[in-house]
């Protein structure tokens, strides 16, 4: 079981109760809806590796319980966590309504820097529509979060939201913005990565001894 | 000897099969297994030895060198066994006949191919017996387990329940027909609820949904008031959403099904009768189980007594140190028990209540296959949260060596997502296989010096 892969992001998957943040991950690495889901009590996990600007990157992805009551557990999974995508229901204001409180949490306690994408899920449901897609669009970008609206059903704008979310951590690492070696930011190095820092001429002395052959 | 697969069946299909109001003896309830018994095991796998060669003849093994199946046709009255099948004929009259020793030969052969046909067919037919006998004794062993609950053990429970002989019956699992009674003797109705509590409580809760606004009020939660209000408004709306993801495979706690209403009263009536608990997301599994193997009210009760038990007490009002204080004695047997696995968790931060949470909080019904789970509960009655805790470490022990070959996240999956496929057996001897003991002291005496000394380094950092 060997995997190569060039950073390992930590992401959360947060927001309120039956918001379908266990249906999301489940689409994004099954490619499937999961309609016979249990709610999640605590965290659960998936993790996949996604090809995104030529870097392998290995998410690894804590996907929590949404029950208020839950927090004081689940915030101490927030720690040291690159990225999160912040679910509501569109057909649910309530759980539109929460969002400060998961985005108050979210930047306390993950890193500082962490990435956060905003995901209206249940997109499908259109008719039962009670968050409009303008409203929250401006809800993100006053609170500097990526916008999408999701469907888990369907699968529509699934793996989008997570490509997105680690496209733009790979950006911040690239501008300097982000350091993947301070502590807790989230971020690890693969393999791949790591061979090449510690002997960044290695691969020219490979391909050299090929020519040779 | 633990249950074997066939038990698990039975147990599994009758889970749901109670319900029925029966006083009856379990011998009359259960004809099936009297019949069984009656019938003597080698009579009834001889039966069954000659429909199996039957059976297989039809497919004609073709051995023969003289083609036997036409000549069977001939004769449509003969069904012939695979050996009998098996005919040495002459040569036909219109042919010359064989010379002696060609005859002598063929005739050897003949009986060669028949004497291992027929080893086989013994080999087979022993082998079809023994399953038959285990299957016999285990429906036998559970018939009379059921009995030994029902008429000895059950009418002089007090004094019986400690005694050494019903804990080790105990721990081999309870019978089905008789577990609800054991649960809810185990766990007792300290809080002396009455079947007429329930149903104030439940008419309570009725009276609150009738109440309750079809949209929730906008924006009050940053009052704290308001925040309470409209917490307790969204737990019962949390209710009906997880009642319809509590064991959705069974399809009957779902909208239609069954046992919704029935999940849908216990869960409001808890939230009526401890508004300080309220709902918290797990306790629509325990509830399930319970409704699986009691009555409603008895269901309720026994719910209402099994939360007020001090760990459970501790995680539904999700008091976070309290929690850490049982994690922190967790690892103290953890690493007694597994400290090659222990070291690797902590080399990878796998934290204990990244799994402990979901096993602790649902008793493990929703992470154990049904039956599995009910196995654990039947014991967890006996002993207390202490076999919880034993079981987590059991579950450890089985899968100790994959474990220790993975990373965190693998680690993590696999053990918020176990198999589907546990062996009941094997995890019971693992489970058997851990001492709860650690330096000459018992689980509640770590957990109370953990107690003593949380309470001496912080005395008011409670959440």
């Amino acid at each position: 079981m060997s995997e190569t892969y060039d950073f390992l992001f930590k992401f959360l998957v947060i927001g309120n109760a039956g918001t379908g943040k266990s249906c999301l991950l489940h689409q994004f690495i099954e490619k499937r809806f999961k309609d016979d889901s249990n709610h999640t009590i605590g965290v659960e996990f998936g993790s996949k590796i996604i090809n995104v600007v030529n870097k392998y990157v290995k998410l690894q992805i804590w996907d929590t319980a949404g029950q208020e009551r839950f927090r004081s557990v689940t915030r101490s999974y927030y720690r040291g966590a690159a990225g999160a995508l912040l679910v509501y229901d569109i057909t649910s204001r309530e759980t539109y309504n929460a969002l400060t409180n998961w985005l108050t949490d979210a930047r306390m306690l993950a890193s500082q820097n962490i990435v956060i994408i905003l995901c209206g899920n249940k997109k499908d449901l259109d008719a039962d529509r009670e968050v409009t897609f303008l409203e929250a669009s401006r809800f993100a970008q006053e609170n500097e979060l990526m916008f999408l609206e999701t469907s888990a059903l369907t699968g529509e704008n699934v793996e989008e939201a997570f490509i997105q979310c680690a496209r733009k951590i790979l950006n911040k690492i690239e501008s300097g913005e982000l350091d993947p070696e301070r502590m807790g930011s989230g971020i690890q190095y693969g393999d791949a990565a790591l061979r090449q820092l510690r002997s960044p001429r290695r691969g020219q002395a490979e391909s050299a001894q090929e020519c040779g052959c | 000897m633990m249950a074997t697969p066939s038990l698990l069946l039975y147990v599994d299909g009758s889970l749901f099969a109670k319900k029925v109001k029966d006083t009856r003896p379990v011998e009359q309830k259960h004809p099936s297994w009297k019949v069984f018994g009656k019938l003597p095991p080698k009579e009834s796998s001889a039966k069954t030895q000659k429909e199996y060669e039957a059976k297989n003849s039809r497919d004609g093994p073709g051995l023969s060198p003289t083609s036997p199946r036409r000549s069977v046709r001939k004769n449509l009255d003969f069904e012939p066994l695979s050996t009998t099948a098996l005919i040495l004929e002459d040569r036909p009259a219109n042919l010359p006949a064989k010379p002696a020793e060609e005859a002598q030969k063929h005739r050897q052969q003949y009986e060669e191919m028949v004497a291992q046909a027929k080893k086989r067919e013994l080999k087979e037919a022993q082998k079809r017996r023994k399953q038959l006998e285990d299957r016999v004794k285990v429906e036998e062993r559970i018939g009379n387990a059921a009995q030994t609950w029902n008429q000895e053990i059950l009418p002089n429970w007090s004094s019986l329940c400690t005694t050494r002989w019903v804990r080790e019956l105990w721990w081999q699992g309870i019978p089905p027909s008789v577990r609800g009674k054991v649960w809810s003797l185990a766990v007792g109705n300290e809080l002396n609820i009455t079947h007429e509590l329930y149903n104030i409580c439940l008419s309570r809760a009725r009276e609150k949904w009738k109440n309750m606004p079809s949209v929730p009020p906008i924006e009050s939660q940053t009052e704290d008031a308001g925040s309470s209000l409209a917490d307790r408004e969204a737990s019962l709306e949390l209710i009906k959403l997880d009642i319809s993801r509590t064991f959705p495979h069974l399809c009957i706690f779902q909208q239609g099904g069954p046992y919704y209403d029935v999940l849908h009263s216990i869960l409001g009536a808890y939230t009526c009768y401890r508004p300080d608990v309220g709902y918290v997301q797990g306790m629509s599994f325990i509830a399930a189980v319970l409704i699986l193997n009691l009555d409603t009210a008895d269901a309720f009760i026994a719910f209402a007594n099994l939360l007020n038990k001090p760990c459970q007490m501790a995680f539904f009002r999700v008091d976070h140190s309290l929690m850490l204080m049982y994690f922190a004695a967790f690892e103290v047997f953890f690493e007694e028990n597994l400290p090659k696995l222990f070291a690797h968790f902590k080399e990878n931060n796998l934290t204990p209540d990244i799994y402990l949470i979901d096993w602790i909080f649902t008793l493990y019904s929703k992470s154990l296959p049904l039956d599995l789970a009910c196995r654990v509960w039947d014991v967890f009655c006996r002993d207390g949260d202490e076999f919880l805790f034993r079981v987590a470490l059991g579950i450890l022990r089985l899968y100790e060596d994959v474990l220790t070959r993975m990373d965190f996240i693998h680690n993590a999956q696999f053990l918020t997502r176990l198999p589907d496929l546990i062996p009941a057996d094997q995890l019971f001897s693992h489970i058997h296989a851990i001492h709860m003991i650690s330096k000459n002291r018992k689980w509640s005496q770590v957990l109370q010096a953990l107690q003593k000394e949380q309470e001496r380094t912080s005395p008011v950092l409670k959440r």
